[in-house]
């Protein structure tokens, strides 16, 4: 029998006329390698047809520039640390001590630290700024790398100084902090930061600037030192903050002239300086500086400290007979420009944090 | 050719529904994380729901971050990576790796989302910040085991899509079956034509 033969009998058995059998069975066959195709080309993994039709493409890159955090992550943030800031100022032991360690960070810390210790003989008005209802948020960073930040600006309530904050983030996996809070100082201003959606750039190498932010804060610092020295061709304006503290110097000095010989060191916390850039191409510095006075008792004296009410809460001494020092943390931020002027003063506050007589 | 259209068209109809669902989801049992990274997350325009199910029923976080943050906080971390989604199985690739401890994801500041629930959560992803990974974790530093990974895409536009596609497949076979219907009847007419010429002849 012939392959002819076969197909004619195949079909008489079905009851069809041969050409109807051989169109039907080229329907059935086309038909079968129809879904056979489609389903070997839907399982193939990545497969086009299918991809195509679902709009299934790459993940886009990581646009270097972007901005990590939302505005409304970062009001969340600074709310929180504000809320626990002003909680842990206002609570006792060691449940106050946890939330200011969840609200602060590094010089911050020791700052709040100091002020809750001394909250007796300091009162803690500058916490007030903390519960303003609507912080402004003036910077966040630009790009993923770290540390990142958040500055931000309260006004207290009772129409006090305006308060600058920065928020600080050092790795992924420790939340942003309180690392300073600054009361500006009057007239200062603060130039526009780029908008929140683009973010801003944090200085690290101090190009661009009429000054590098480490070298101008080292040679601020030595212009503090008591006794006096000179700073040749200062990169700073004189302010009102840094005279207050030299007349202060120069006060105690004198008035322990007959007992003790004052001396008084300035140094620039390590790692503790930060520079963001502005829109104009400026720059905010902001930075901690450890005050160090030293009395050196002279020889047959001995003195009396129970007028300073803080030093014997930090030191427990109300009498001195050898040495006695306190410590004191000086934060600073200043406005550097990107080509002329000198750097000014933006914003200051000090913070006794430690003490300790022999 | 239509026939082709018609069979892949309502095959995908029926497979997405008329919402427009495609679902995939895996089970992961090694310790750790389960992250889903921009590669499949970010795959497509659309919205992406991610659904975590703890098998007994303990707490378990779902955060969302730039993928670069992500990284950074998982590092050496054991963690199941979510692979490749397979269509139309409905399956998920996962690729443990790591064997690191988890850190504490709860205090990070660097997720852009974060939900969490007893025995299962899930959270909904937009496209608007891609790059970026999901990972899914107990809440705390524990390891997760005996975990159910969903994902999944929804876009009424696929529906009818496909719906147009299989119309038209269905256009193109009527137009092929006519054509052959039409070639059979011109052959019977030729056959009964050369019948009767026979006959005439006789």
């Amino acid at each position: 029998m012939t392959r002819d033969d076969l197909i004619t009998a195949t079909a008489a058995k079905l009851r069809l006329r041969r050409d109807d059998f051989t169109r039907v069975t080229r329907v059935l066959l086309v038909s079968l390698v129809s879904v056979a195709v489609v389903v070997t080309i839907s399982a193939v993994p990545g497969c086009g047809a299918t991809h195509t039709l679902l709009g299934i493409h790459e993940a886009p890159a990581v646009a270097a520039g972007s901005v990590p955090l939302t505005v409304d992550k970062a009001r969340l943030i600074v709310s929180r640390s504000f809320d626990a800031a002003h909680l842990g100022a206002t609570t006792t032991g060691a449940a106050g001590a946890r939330t200011l360690r969840g609200a602060y960070s590094s010089e911050g810390l020791r700052a709040m630290a100091g002020r809750v210790k001394l909250a007796s003989v300091q009162p803690l008005r500058a916490t007030s700024a903390l519960r303003a209802q609507h912080p402004t948020l003036l910077a966040v960073s630009r790009g993923f790398g770290f540390p990142r930040f958040i500055i931000a600006q309260t006004v207290e309530s009772d129409g006090g100084l305006p308060v600058l904050h920065l928020l600080v983030s050092p790795d992924a996996a420790t939340p942003y902090r309180i690392s300073m809070s600054v009361e500006m100082v009057p007239p200062a201003a603060v130039q526009p930061f780029a908008p929140l959606s683009r973010g801003s750039l944090m200085v690290t190498h101090g190009t661009g600037l009429v000054v590098a932010p480490a070298t101008l804060l080292n040679r601020y610092a030595a212009g503090m030192a008591f006794p006096a020295k000179a700073v040749a061709k200062a990169p700073f304006a004189s302010d009102s903050f840094s005279g207050q503290v030299r007349a202060g110097a120069a006060g105690v000095a004198k008035a322990v002239a007959t007992q003790a010989t004052f001396t008084q060191v300035h140094t620039v916390v390590p790692r503790s300086v930060f520079t963001v850039r502005q829109a104009n191409g400026d720059a905010l510095v902001f930075g901690a500086i450890e005050r160090t006075d030293t009395f050196s008792v002279k020889k047959g004296q001995s003195v009396n400290t129970s007028g300073n009410k803080a030093f014997v809460l930090l030191s427990g001494k109300k009498r001195i007979a050898t040495r006695a020092t306190i410590t004191t943390l000086e934060f600073v931020v200043f406005a550097v420009p990107r080509s002329t002027g000198p750097a000014t003063l933006v914003a200051a506050r000090e913070q006794i944090v430690a003490g300790s007589g022999s | 050719m239509g026939i082709i259209l018609v069979v892949f068209g309502a095959w995908v109809v029926v497979k997405l529904g008329p919402s427009g669902e495609a679902q995939f989801s895996a089970t992961s049992k090694a310790p750790g994380a389960v992250v889903v990274p921009p590669g499949v997350l970010n795959a497509v325009d659309g919205q992406v729901r991610v659904d975590a199910t703890r098998r007994d029923g303990g707490l378990v976080r779902l955060v969302v971050a730039p993928s670069t943050d992500a990284r950074a906080m998982l590092t050496t971390a054991a963690v199941s990576t979510v692979g490749a989604a397979h269509y139309p199985s409905g399956t998920l690739d996962l690729h443990p790796s790591g064997t690191g401890e988890l850190p504490d994801v709860s205090t990070s500041d660097v997720w852009r989302q974060a939900v969490k629930g007893t025995g299962t959560a899930e959270l909904v992803v937009d496209q608007a910040r891609a790059p970026e990974t999901v990972v899914i974790t107990s809440g705390d530093t524990t390891a997760l085991t005996d975990v159910t990974v969903s994902l999944t895409w929804a876009d009424r536009a696929w529906f009818f899509e496909a719906l147009a596609v299989a119309t038209l497949g269905a256009v193109l076979a009527a137009f092929a079956l006519n054509d052959l219907w039409q070639g059979r009847v011109q052959a019977a007419q030729r056959v009964a034509a050369n019948t009767e010429t026979t006959e005439e002849t006789a």
